[in-house]
């Protein structure tokens, strides 16, 4: 259900203001989501003054500077540093991304960063994932051929592996169905596009058996039809993938075949 | 466990030009929906005679009534125009980011260029 306002545990409070102890001139104010679940409470926005003479380009760096200078407190998910793992999906200046290849001189004025929206937060800048996971495992994201006896190799001509370009690269960061109101109001139901577009990743695949069983199962009013081109998910992702494409080649494809 | 925040949504999350055209196209849906009802209930006060007309008339030509026929006629020229962009969407078309822009803005500068089309029309102007 549409819910505009935050519950009553998660309204955001005024946090602590970590002053620059540098003495530098270069200064930027970034703002950043708290909670802490051994403390409990209400989250709470901490203002931290950061040094830009000495911090290199990226969102994940000015983390990395806060957390080894300033405030060791700081928790958030990060790993290889090069947009490939998508470990550090969070939602930087309003808008979702990868804070490793977000540079901060792209957000004006303060740097607001908050998890990624409308997830259980674990701690600071981590959500809880694990719906979108197990809508992952629903669709059954591998390939299925039923020809037990075939030893040898599924081939797979070069037009019908183009086609497998823009779906496969996704690194499942999250940053496109969490920027999507759709999945916000109904994401106990709905997919959402990264989940949608993996869907669709295995229905185009000239080697799979179950086209047609997969689209029959996706072909639900909640699952797939409360995506209404909002395109947040397109504007979101970080490697320049289109979800909202996908969904409605899905579409397309209940409303052309005879599933 | 159970006592987790929720992450801020809709208060954080920054608006672009898709995102603003879709909003709107739900609001002028429902403001049609009900502005067709009002309009269809007025024609069917005219049949019961000359002096409905008239109080209908009085109305429509008050700042308000024709702030509301203008708003009414936007809300149409919007909703036609980002229906027709979302039935090119349908038909898979007009996904990448840059033309969802552009399409967009065509949408939102066509309803109120058509808005001004129809008032200019509707007093004989052209």
């Amino acid at each position: 259900m549409v819910q505009i306002s935050l519950p009553k545990n998660s309204e955001v409070q005024k946090g602590k203001y970590f002053e620059d102890k540098t003495g530098s001139k270069n200064l930027r104010k970034v703002n950043i989501y708290r909670w802490d679940p051994s403390t409990g409470g209400s989250p709470r926005i901490d203002t931290y003054e950061v040094d830009m003479d000495n911090c290199p380009s990226k969102v994940l760096d000015i983390l990395n500077k806060i957390k080894n200078e300033i405030d060791p407190t700081l928790a958030y998910r990060r790993s290889c540093a090069h947009g490939v793992c998508g470990s550090c999906a969070m939602n930087m200046g309003g808008k979702n991304g990868l804070a490793c290849t977000t540079s901060h001189a792209e957000i004006d004025g303060d740097i607001d960063i908050y998890p990624l929206p409308h997830l259980k937060v674990k701690k600071d800048l981590i959500g809880d994932l694990d719906g979108l996971y197990k809508q992952y495992q629903s669709i059954e994201p591998w390939l299925k051929n039923n020809s037990t006896k075939q030893t040898t190799e599924i081939y797979q001509s070069k037009e019908d592996r183009a086609k497998l370009d823009g779906a496969y690269e996704c690194i499942m960061c999250a940053c496109c169905s969490t920027s999507c109101p759709s999945y916000w109001w109904n994401g106990d139901k709905y997919l959402g596009p990264a989940v949608l577009l993996q869907a669709y990743r295995w229905i185009i695949d000239s080697r799979d058996e179950e086209r047609k069983e997969r689209l029959k199962k996706v072909a639900d009013e909640l699952k797939l039809y409360r995506c209404h081109t909002i395109l947040n998910c397109t504007n979101a992702c970080p490697k320049g993938l289109n979800p909202a494409k996908a969904i409605a080649e899905i579409k397309k494809m209940l409303a052309t075949a005879n599933v | 466990m159970e006592n987790r925040p929720l992450s801020p949504h809709i208060q954080i999350y920054k608006w672009h030009i898709s995102s603003l055209v879709s909003i709107s196209h739900r609001i002028t849906g429902i403001i049609n929906f009900f502005a067709i009802t009002v309009i269809c209930i007025w024609f069917a006060l005219m049949l019961f005679g000359e002096t409905n007309y008239q109080i209908i008339k009085f109305f429509l030509e008050t700042f308000l009534g024709k702030f509301i026929l203008i708003g009414i006629t936007w809300s149409f020229s919007f909703q036609m125009l980002s229906e027709i962009r979302h039935m090119i969407m349908d038909l898979g078309y007009g996904f990448e980011l840059q033309t969802t822009k552009i399409t967009g803005l065509l949408v939102i500068f066509g309803s109120i260029i058509m808005t001004i089309l129809i008032y200019l029309f509707g007093r004989g102007i052209i």
